[in-house]
């Protein structure tokens, strides 16, 4: 039993020194829209240019923290960058319905998906909530940070710039 | 060989990719969480001596990846388990818990091993996992779904329930359905009016086994082996109006959690919204009358549900918010919520010069009205679908956030909750509390900042030997928390009993992350009490100690 495990990980270890390069997002796992219709995450695009995506929850104030910051500053950065903001609600049944009406509410201008069975935190090893990540405009996942502080959002815009300079 | 089948899954995942795309096909990522506890005896706050000295839980993830192929794992260690992780021999162990291969396209996804999975908002099926209640329910088996076309989603699902490092005996079976109408129907395509209906069935199988009716004991029960719940839903909305209704119907079900009546069960919740950019209301309803459903009749406590039913009330973020969390009665409850959102323009006479943000919340959860009319083995009761019983619990609050400067947001909330001790299964009086609560964050410069937080919270209830519920009596609350630079924080606070109650828990905790790593050590006392998320709630003791905690993805 002990010699198998550790033939596995020696394995994963292998495989992941062979395969350095960044894991592609993933685009077959079903999310919902917020009019209730599932779709899969083929729908999250933007035309060869840079995604941040950022998990949350209605419950969880550091994520609302995040995304209230960085709404006074998206016009300035899809201006600058072409970055589009996709927030991914992982609200279970107790709060699904308030999702819709909680972005209204706050006036936020992104993308708004729900993963209420929470597939696509699984695939993308989300623990705890915020987590935010870079897709680029290969679909590769480039960079990743969990929780916020007022200030994080700075390290967002500065990865996304660094790679339209790539 | 159990235990050997999930590496072997894996190797052969591995081999697979080797040959279908080359040795550096696939990528490898995963997630890694471990928790450590040294907790010693406190007599005041109630915390016990922990004699193993240091108590770890510890998961890793692995998930790999290959185009249309995953596959995943999961080690998990209890050695031994958490303070609270109850009972403590059940939880105690390590290995594999979970693994599982999936193969997806966009239009078919199949899973072998084990899974979660939800029909419509659970309330006939819910397999999920949540790592701080040490509760995960996954099923282990197969499932399968299935987009035919665009809008229309089919799922089977077929499984045995994770039981702490075993399986339930029983089986769930179970079939959903859901067509988005615009998708499907041509004159709905362009039609601002969206439309999804949904309709699920789950059957559980168990074997029969010997209940007695306790004033007739040579009376054996005639126990059902299958036991079927439907549920039909809609999901409607046209411009910022929403409606949201869903009604489950369960069969006869005798079982632990319904003292073994025959009582079919049911549910229903509707929840109607209008929202516009910068405005937003919401009510929702709710009843469920004895829809308990697991996959063990015999089953008590938190473990082998097929179904889930969320609390209809907030959840609260705040320590004093949350002092009296409100756990789901599955065996009856009716409940009521309305929530308003409203965010003030800058520039107006209210919204000042930065704006203001305002959120009312109220929610009022009774009992059921029911009328005792046999014992075990018979219908058990009626009730009048109107009918409400005894007062559970009531809040409400009003939370106002607001930008003061540049460089100061200030958040004030107020709330009234009203709480009946009998949803934590023992008697007593109501308490009412009082709460007051302001949160104040300073942006010192570009990388510090500071977080202030003020609690307060009144109550009519007092501390007594006899009742040694510790959350009794009047309480304040302190909180500093200092962000310094890109990585590090550190905070320092406490609660004080300063009227008719016990404890004094002061916490101080450092904190550092960096990307998805993320490292905190704590010091000081936890409150013993309910830890709830989505209306599910463990029981967690008194602490007194160390913790440190590391997470990490890759």
């Amino acid at each position: 039993m002990k010699k198998s495990i550790i033939t596995a990980l020696f394995a994963i270890a292998a495989m992941v020194s062979v395969c350095a390069q960044n894991a592609k997002f993933p685009d077959n796992i079903n999310i919902k829209t917020l009019d209730g219709q599932t779709v899969t995450t083929s729908v999250i695009q933007n035309d060869g240019r840079p995604i941040i995506i950022s998990f949350w929850a209605t419950w969880c104030k550091p994520c609302n923290l995040e995304l209230n910051t960085m709404k006074d500053v998206y016009p300035e950065w899809q201006e600058e960058t072409g970055v589009k903001i996709v927030a991914i609600s992982i609200d279970d049944a107790r709060s699904t319905n308030r999702v819709k009406p909680h972005a209204e509410g706050k006036k936020w201008p992104y993308e708004i998906y729900l993963d209420p069975n929470q597939d696509l935190k699984r695939a993308m090893n989300v623990g705890d909530i915020p987590h935010t990540f870079i897709i680029n405009g290969k679909g590769e996942i480039v960079y990743q940070h969990t929780s916020y502080v007022e200030g994080d959002e700075e390290d967002l815009i500065e990865k996304v710039r660094e790679l339209l300079q790539d | 060989m159990r235990k050997a089948l999930p590496i072997l899954l894996i190797l052969s995942a591995i081999g697979l990719s080797a040959s279908a795309q080359g040795i550096a096909g696939g990528h490898v990522t995963g997630a890694f969480q471990t928790d450590i506890q040294m907790s010693h005896a406190d007599s005041v706050i109630g915390a016990q001596d922990v004699e193993e000295r240091l108590l770890i839980n510890t998961r890793a993830d692995i998930l790999y990846q290959n185009g249309n192929f995953r596959a995943g794992l999961r080690f998990e260690a209890y050695q031994n388990p958490l303070l609270g992780f109850e009972p403590k021999n059940l939880y105690k162990g390590q290995g594999i818990a979970h693994y599982f291969m999936n193969y997806s396209t966009q239009r078919f996804s199949i899973t072998a091993g084990h899974f979660y999975e939800q029909f419509g908002s659970g309330m006939i099926l819910r397999a999920y996992e949540d790592r701080y209640l040490g509760l995960d329910n996954a099923l282990l088996g197969a499932t399968i779904t299935y987009r035919p076309v665009n809008g229309v989603t089919l799922k089977a699902v077929a499984g045995k329930q994770r039981y702490y490092w075993d399986y339930g005996a029983g089986l769930v079976r179970g079939l959903d359905a859901e067509v988005n109408l615009n998708s499907v129907v041509k004159p709905l395509a362009e039609s601002p009016l969206h439309l999804t209906i949904g309709a699920g069935y789950v059957s559980k199988y168990e074997e029969d086994e010997t209940i007695y009716q306790p004033s007739n004991p040579e009376y054996k029960l005639n126990l059902p082996l299958n036991v079927g719940a439907g549920a039909a839903r809609l999901d409607l909305s046209y411009g910022g109006f929403s409606l949201q209704t869903e009604y489950a119907r369960k069969g006869q079900d005798p079982s632990a959690d319904n003292d073994y009546i025959y009582r079919h069960g049911e549910a229903l919740t509707l929840s109607a919204g209008y929202a516009q950019s910068g405005f937003s209301a919401q009510v929702q309803a709710k009843r469920v009358d004895n829809m308990s459903f697991r996959s063990v009749r015999s089953q008590s406590g938190q473990m082998l549900y097929i179904n889930y039913i969320p609390a209809i009330n907030r959840q609260h973020a705040y320590t004093f918010l949350s002092m009296y969390p409100y756990a789901t009665q599955t065996t009856g409850e009716m409940g009521l919520q309305a929530d308003i959102i409203y965010s003030i323009d800058a520039g107006t006479p209210l919204g000042g010069h930065y704006g203001t943000d305002i959120n009312l919340n109220c929610a009022v959860i009774t009992g059921l009205d029911t009328t005792q009319v046999g014992e075990r083995g018979t219908e058990g009761y009626t009730s009048p679908f109107f009918g409400t019983g005894d007062l559970y619990y009531g809040d409400l609050s009003l939370e106002v956030a607001k930008k003061l400067s540049p460089k100061l947001k200030l958040t004030a909330t107020v709330a009234y909750q009203v709480f009946n001790p009998i949803v934590e299964g023992h008697g007593g009086d109501l308490h009412h509390n009082a709460i007051a609560i302001a949160d104040l964050t300073w942006k010192v410069n570009k990388r510090n900042r500071l977080r202030f937080e003020a609690e307060w919270l009144g109550s009519d209830s007092r501390y007594t030997a006899a009742s040694a519920d510790r959350r009794a009596g009047d309480w304040v609350m302190g909180l500093v928390e200092w962000n310094i630079g890109r990585h590090w924080f550190i905070s320092a606070s406490d609660q004080y009993a300063y009227n008719d109650g016990v404890g004094n828990y002061y916490n101080l905790a450092a904190g550092y992350s960096q990307g998805a790593t993320r490292l905190t050590l704590g010091y000081g006392k936890q409150r013993e009490g309910l830890l709830c998320i989505g209306g599910v709630c463990r029981q967690v003791p008194a602490t007194n100690g160390l913790t440190f905690s590391l997470t990490t993805s890759f």
